[in-house]
């Protein structure tokens, strides 16, 4: 692969050695206010935007891991985090 | 053929000989020959047969840019003799060829039965397959069968199995240089000096480019091939460069990956082998292939490209004929034409298609020797039958024309870089009107190209561009080089730039065969035919005419077809635009990709003596684990053994782990769907992992040993994804617990039957008793004062039975003392298929058997597992069970018996029908213990209730169904008084 991503304990590595864990989408909703629309939504919608995205990322083939990264996906390069302004400004 | 043995450019060792069979005979050569060198120095010209006309084909290129001299070497087709080197004792064979004989090694290209075809071209016009033998329908299969049978390059004999050990390796660099020419070398010393790793990536067997077979002197007065020697020596001096010689890229992709292969044999522990690299930036110094002239019979036996005719005199001592006339477009065929002269070869005539530009030095040269030369000449065809005999040259507007008789012919346009990796780096490439080179116009970044392919010839320019790009891929990487780069951009714009080159492509002729593509045979005549039905760019008349699409990857109709396309194109203000390049760059064998395909396995502690004592060993996952201990498919005695008596099985590969810190009960609860607040000490609880959509995702047994401190199983499947799994469940919150993964180390033994009771007391340390140690119980004792057992009360196939967790490297003493105590008692190993049958009459589910992705724990009855007062939106799963718990319409898990009195259960996994698909069988066994078939299935609620029945199609039942009831689960001992007493 030619994508190569940074884990925070071993640094920059072959993209093979990771595991995809999806859209940083944030915690687990509460429990007040729970509905199945609100737990589908949660657990199976993305974004799937083009751009720069924050991801987690699971170093499964070396420290065991999970961590986030900032990928472009139209390039399917890590980037470095962008300033705020701009992840927001992702169409 | 006397060999030219005292020239300081050879390549090979006269030291050692070389044989190889081919004809019926042996030939001989010396060690560092090719096969191609090797059996041209023996007077072999023709070397096969062409695609489609069956034309002669010879040495034309020595880096295997078209299909020529493809040949069979022991069995093994479509070898390419001139890139593979001659071993002791190969058995070579032409292709495409149909002889007299019977025995195909022994057709020989020079007399191909099949050479009429050629006479037959105008039948073939450009993708007469596709336009004619289509209608009708019927006449394809025909004309299919036809044409496989005359056309094609080499036959597989099936059965053929590809020999050799196929290897692969995936360094790491901070520069990758591809070129191992004078630019790369200078690029990969210039980053290597700033502390660097640098790879150096050659596709030839030694570095050098187009120094190393050249006597030239630069300006200095030093020899090019000295230099080069002087640059791969100081090379070999750096630690950090690491060099691969004979190995072609393959692609660059993105910024950051490099793949090649690398071709071993002879004295390489392997046949090739991949090499994917990883790098932080990349310099591109490919150099330059030569552009092939076009005239008529431009492909005759004979005929060769300038630097192949050099080389093969310079490389491998081996003139290429007695006379010689020259062709060509560049400067180096003049440095070939004097070299030869001087070496010993009669040339006749030097025609170059240039007016002016030459250097006036190599001019002189000519004339000192009496060579005759003329400018703005061209070869217009060459004349012979198998091998040229004769020459036609004449001025390229066709106004004049001389014969000469020869037997060689050098020709070639002039020089084309090779693109390629810049091309599949995502480089844009145009049209550059003073080289006539395709350029890169815009490059990726951390990619930098180099040297010779940038349309640069003199040494020193090329040198200094290789130093340049070197510095500026050290940048990329992070090497502060700022005044370094200054002096070398300095350094290099005072040196000449690119050079105009030739742009000729095809000479006066009309209506004869020229070829544009050797593989394919497409003539430029082809080219025409497709352009007159319309087709008006490279990238479409090449997918009509085929040109470029065979084995040489477009080395050959590379350039020229774009260049031609352009020139007889309507619009003459557009540019031409280059053929698309895609990976592989160089053909490589599958065999290489496919790699060692070794079996990677793992083995339980006590897998020697599982599978000396008659253990058929299965692969269970990554685990390796015995199915059966006779030829009993069924493993009856095993069962009957367990049921009546006492047996013992290996389940080392349960997951087994301890998890332990502040936070370690709030991370169970979060994945476990039960209450993990009510896991006791010395008590095992049975409990479960659901997913987000409350589908079953696994199983196993935990055990509390402190406070915030557990020891748990899971299934073998699940044992490498669980720290992941529970890990991840938790990400947001930073939870204060470790996890230990101690499934290696811990062996597991499973002693299970009415007498392990009285086994196991034999040699532990403590009672063991039904008081002492209850159902589900969990225990820490000694065996022989000395051995730490973790031991459980379960009942996975239904008996009393222990579950031994042993140190993985006692578990071989454990397991024979188990042996030793159990002897008087026939104590029996049993497998997993005992097993599986065991524990489906007791209808414990075995993930992945009983279960599938959509099947919740609810379908499978599991539901008492799921503790419904727990915060459902913290504990994964318990959401989704609550929507679907009372969904209608879901996927049962039932037990079943068969009806009408059939004694043999179905094939697991075959449908539950009616008018419809309604389940499937999951597991189906014939249980020696109740003596009839019985199974699980998964069904529609609608026919879950027991006494349901439904029909199950099996295959090669033809329409008869096999019929099946519901009954009540399960099947044996329902009461479990036997896991308890």
């Amino acid at each position: 692969m030619s994508r190569t991503i940074t884990c925070p304990v071993c640094g920059r590595r072959n993209g093979y050695e990771f595991r995809f864990g999806g859209e940083d989408k944030g915690p687990r909703p509460e429990e007040e206010g729970m509905s199945p629309e609100k737990w589908f939504e949660y657990t199976h919608l993305n974004d799937c935007k083009a751009g720069i995205r924050k991801e987690w990322w699971f170093h499964r083939d070396g420290c065991g891991v999970w961590f986030t990264i900032f990928r472009d996906t139209a390039s399917n390069r890590e980037v470095v985090r962008p300033p705020e302004r701009e992840l927001e400004a992702v169409p | 053929m006397k060999r030219l043995t005292h020239l300081p450019t050879l390549k090979i060792d006269t030291s050692k000989k070389i044989s190889v069979y081919y004809r019926s005979k042996t030939h001989t050569g010396w060690y560092g020959d090719t096969i191609a060198t090797l059996l041209y120095a023996d007077g072999i010209r023709v070397f096969g047969r062409s695609l489609k006309y069956h034309r002669p084909r010879g040495l034309y290129s020595l880096d295997g840019e078209c299909s020529n001299t493809m040949m069979a070497v022991d069995g093994r087709p479509n070898v390419r003799a001139e890139t593979t080197m001659a071993a002791d004792g190969m058995h070579i064979a032409a292709q495409n060829v149909q002889g007299t004989s019977e025995k195909p090694v022994e057709s020989t290209p020079e007399k191909d039965w099949m050479g009429f075809m050629d006479h037959l071209s105008w039948a073939m016009p450009a993708g007469f397959y596709y336009r004619i033998f289509h209608k009708p329908e019927k006449l394809w299969p025909i004309a299919v069968s036809r044409i496989r049978k005359a056309a094609g390059v080499g036959v597989l004999t099936s059965g053929y199995t590809v020999k050799g050990r196929y290897d692969e390796i995936y360094p790491a660099t901070d520069v990758c240089v591809v070129g191992g020419g004078p630019a790369g070398m200078e690029a990969a010393l210039s980053a290597a000096d700033k502390g660097l790793r640098v790879i150096l990536m050659e596709s030839r067997p030694w570095l050098g480019g187009f120094y190393d077979y050249r006597t030239s002197l630069d300006a200095d007065g030093v020899p090019l091939y000295r230099k080069a020697n002087a640059m791969a020596e100081r090379i070999a001096g750096y630690p950090n460069i690491r060099v691969f010689k004979n190995a072609p890229v393959v692609g660059v992709y993105g910024n950051s990956m490099v793949t090649a292969f690398q071709r071993g044999g002879r004295d390489r522990p392997f046949e090739q082998r991949y090499i994917e690299i990883q790098t932080r930036s990349i310099v591109v110094a490919a150099g330059c292939i030569e552009r092939p002239l076009l005239f008529e019979n431009n492909e005759r036996p004979g005929v060769m490209q300038m630097g192949c005719a050099h080389r093969l005199a310079r490389t491998w001592g081996i003139l290429p004929g007695r006379r010689a006339v020259f062709s060509i477009g560049h400067d180096l065929g003049l440095e070939a034409a004097i070299d030869l002269a001087d070496l010993g070869m009669k040339v006749v005539h030097v025609a170059d298609v240039r007016e002016d530009g030459q250097d006036q030095r190599l001019l002189d040269e000519l004339k000192k020797r009496d060579i005759p030369f003329s400018r703005g000449w061209t070869a217009i065809k060459a004349g012979g039958k198998r091998n040229i005999e004769k020459v036609t040259i004449g001025t390229v507007n066709g106004m004049r024309r001389r014969e000469f008789s020869c037997d060689t012919l050098a020709a070639s346009a002039g020089l084309t870089p090779v693109t390629g990796p810049l091309a599949t780096a995502g480089a844009k490439l145009e049209y550059h009107h003073l080289t006539g080179f395709f350029l890169p116009v815009k490059l990726p970044d951390n990619v930098y190209a180099a040297g010779r392919l940038l349309g640069l010839n003199d040494p020193a320019s090329v040198e200094a561009s290789g130093r340049l790009n070197g510095l500026r891929a050290a940048a990329a990487c992070g090497v502060r080089v700022d005044s370094e780069l200054k002096a070398a951009e300095a350094e290099t714009s005072v040196l000449p730039g690119p050079v105009r080159n030739s742009k000729m492509v095809t000479a006066p002729v009309k209506n004869q065969k020229m070829f544009i593509c050797f593989d394919e045979d497409t003539t430029v005549k082809n080219v025409d035919q497709a352009m007159d039905r319309g087709f008006d760019v490279p990238e479409l008349i090449k997918r009509f005419t085929a040109a470029g699409t065979g084995p040489g990857q477009g080395g050959v109709p590379g350039h020229n077809l774009p260049l031609y396309v352009a020139q007889r194109g309507d619009s003459p203000d557009v540019d031409p635009r280059p053929i698309t390049v895609r990976p592989p760059l160089t053909p490589v064998l599958l065999a290489t990709y496919a790699g060692r395909n070794h079996d990677m396995h793992k083995r339980t502690p006590v897998h020697e003596s599982q599978s000396a004592s008659d253990g058929r060993m299965d692969r269970a996952g990554v685990w390796l684990r015995a199915r059966y201990f006779s030829d009993d498919r069924r493993s009856r005695r095993e069962i009957e053994n367990v049921r009546g008596n006492v047996g013992v099985l290996d389940a080392s590969t349960l997951g087994k782990f301890r998890i332990f810190g502040n936070d370690a009960l709030k991370a169970l609860q979060r994945v476990y769907i039960g209450d993990m607040n009510r896991v006791r000490e010395h008590r095992m609880t049975y409990a479960a992992m659901c997913n987000d959509d409350g589908c079953l995702i696994d199983d196993g047994v935990i055990v509390k040993q402190a406070e915030n401190d557990y020891y748990f199983t899971t299934s073998t499947g699940r044992s490498g994804a669980t720290i992941e799994w529970i890990r991840y469940h938790t990400r947001y919150e930073n939870l204060d617990f470790h996890m230990v993964n101690l499934t290696d180390a811990f062996g597991v033994i499973n002693l299970a039957g009415p007498n392990s009771r009285n086994v196991l007391q034999k040699i532990a340390d403590v009672d063991i008793s039904n008081e002492a140690f209850p159902f589900m119980g969990y225990r820490e004792f000694t065996i022989n004062d000395i051995i730490p057992v973790r031991a459980m009360r379960l009942g996975f196939v239904g008996e009393l039975s222990y579950e031994l967790h042993v140190p993985s490297s006692y578990m071989q003493a454990v397991w024979d003392l188990l042996e030793k105590a159990g002897k008087s008692f026939k104590i029996k190993k049993f497998g997993l298929e005992a097993q599986n049958t065991l524990r489906l009459e007791k209808c414990h589910v075995i993930i992945g058997s009983e279960s599938e992705q959509r099947t919740t724990l609810c379908d499978l009855g599991l539901g008492f597992l799921w503790c419904k007062s727990k915060p459902e939106a913290n504990t994964v799963g318990s959401v989704a069970l609550r929507q679907t718990e009372n969904q209608s319409g879901r996927l049962k898990l039932v037990g079943f018996k068969m009806k009408n009195g059939l004694e043999r259960p179905p094939k697991d996994g075959s449908p539950i029908v009616d008018s419809r698909i309604r389940g499937y069988v999951c597991t189906a066994r014939f249980s020696f213990t109740l003596n009839e078939p019985i199974g699980m299935a998964l069904v529609e609620d609608s026919y879950a209730k027991p006494g349901s029945v439904f029909g199950i199609y099996e295959n090669g039942c033809k329409g008869r169904l096999i019929r099946a009831e519901v009954v009540k689960t399960p099947f044996y001992d329902p009461t479990g008084e036997r896991m308890k007493s």
